[in-house]
């Protein structure tokens, strides 16, 4: 749902139509941690799972003191993720899911992440503010 | 009586302090050089709650209309970016020079309450860059920019600049640092506030210095990549502040017009994060 509506949002022409989804997009940025869905307990035991730690540093996930990417501490309050990308709770989602349709040349890689996993993962990841 | 001995001894310093840096002219003013961190703090946090007091009693009408945002994009593009730059626009050179730095707005956007930027467009904040604009803008129009500041955080550099700012990115203004290309760590930590560094990132031993908009700059030293593209040695680090458009021509981070030589020293400082 979110990508479908992400991508419907890009197309509208921001001055000239409605700024209806725009406003779905706002409302999403302005989520705290608590309308996140997904269980963060679980999301925090996936980003041990999945390595995440390799890379980042990740408060509340053992070992996780990776330096080849930025670390996530703070991450719930960073404005842009991969350096571009508005960061809400969706746009996170999709991020780890797809690294590389986000930005082909990125360095992070495409580790098979599903969305509900990743819908953990952000939940737990949303906490760190 | 030791007490009050102390006492005075206390006030009579605290005088012969006062005395000397109105009297005596000691504290540096300079805006090529960030307050000393206490002093930061304390401007910091008393601007805070001077604007929270103040805007505690406005009313915030509907913010979620259309047109406003659309309005408020316009004169967002036309009042605020040449000071607080844009996503993956930099402010105009002369505004890097200021201090305090403008502000990342995108990241203001996120963290204040709306009456708080309502009041402080409309009364603007001595002692800063930043004017009042009550006899400039109607309320109506101020709290359009509120109510497209309130969504600036959602855009992608690559939308605003098609769909808000219709102008091409500024020239970049190459700054007329002539030096040998040689890092100089304790330079570098200087000119990082010359380039708006800290509106952006965290940056361990740079007083001011740390909004998320983009990642901390703690450890970088050690950072694997750049930008999440580029493998962090000494030159690439310097070509990626110089232009880091050129590697991600969609990302945030916007071209600031850095010297190779300020670069070579910002280079030379974040090396020493580690």
């Amino acid at each position: 749902m979110g990508s479908d509506r992400d991508a419907a949002v890009a197309r509208v022409p921001l001055m000239r139509t409605t700024f209806a989804s725009i406003l779905l997009v706002a409302s999403a940025v302005l989520a705290r941690a608590a309308d996140v869905a997904g269980n963060a307990e679980n999301g925090r035991l996936l980003l041990r799972q999945y390595g995440c730690g390799g890379c980042h540093r990740i408060p509340g996930v053992e070992a996780a003191r990776g330096n080849v990417g930025p670390s996530l501490e703070g991450i719930a309050r960073r404005v842009y993720l991969a350096g571009r990308l508005p960061n809400t709770p969706e746009n996170m989602v999709r991020w780890i899911v797809e690294p590389k349709a986000i930005h082909p040349g990125t360095a992070m890689p495409d580790l098979s992440v599903s969305e509900a996993q990743a819908r953990d993962m952000v939940a737990h990841l949303y906490r760190l503010r | 009586m030791r007490l009050r001995s102390l006492a005075a001894i206390v006030v009579a310093g605290g005088a012969a302090a006062v005395a000397s840096i109105v009297g005596l002219g000691l504290y540096d003013i300079s805006a090529t050089d960030q307050h000393l961190a206490p002093t930061y703090w304390l401007l910091d946090t008393s601007m805070r709650r001077s604007v929270a007091l103040r805007a505690k009693r406005i009313d915030v009408p509907p913010l979620d209309d259309a047109t406003k945002i659309a309005r408020g994009g316009r004169h967002f593009d036309a009042y605020c970016v040449a000071c607080h730059g844009a996503p993956g626009i930099a402010p105009e050179p002369f505004a890097l020079g200021l201090t305090p730095t403008p502000a990342n707005l995108a990241h203001t956007a996120r963290e204040w309450k709306p009456a708080d930027l309502f009041w402080t467009i409309r009364h603007g904040i001595k002692m800063t860059g930043m004017p009042a604009w009550k006899y400039r803008l109607s309320d109506d129009e101020i709290w359009s920019i509120v109510a497209f500041l309130r969504v600036l955080p959602t855009l992608t550099p690559d939308r605003y600049r098609r769909e808000i700012g219709g102008r091409p990115p500024a020239a970049t203004v190459v700054a007329r640092t002539q030096r040998a290309t040689t890092g100089d760590a304790a330079r570098g930590k200087r000119a990082i506030h010359q380039y708006a560094c800290a509106t952006c990132h965290a940056i361990p031993g740079i007083v001011g210095a740390n909004a998320p908009v983009g990642p901390p700059l703690e450890g970088i030293a050690t950072r694997a990549f750049i930008a999440g593209v580029v493998p962090n040695t000494p030159a690439t680090m310097i070509a990626w502040l110089r232009e880091p458009q050129a590697f991600r021509p969609d990302g945030a981070m916007p071209n600031l017009g850095m010297s190779e030589a300020d670069a070579a020293d910002i280079a030379a400082y974040l090396a020493t994060l580690r």
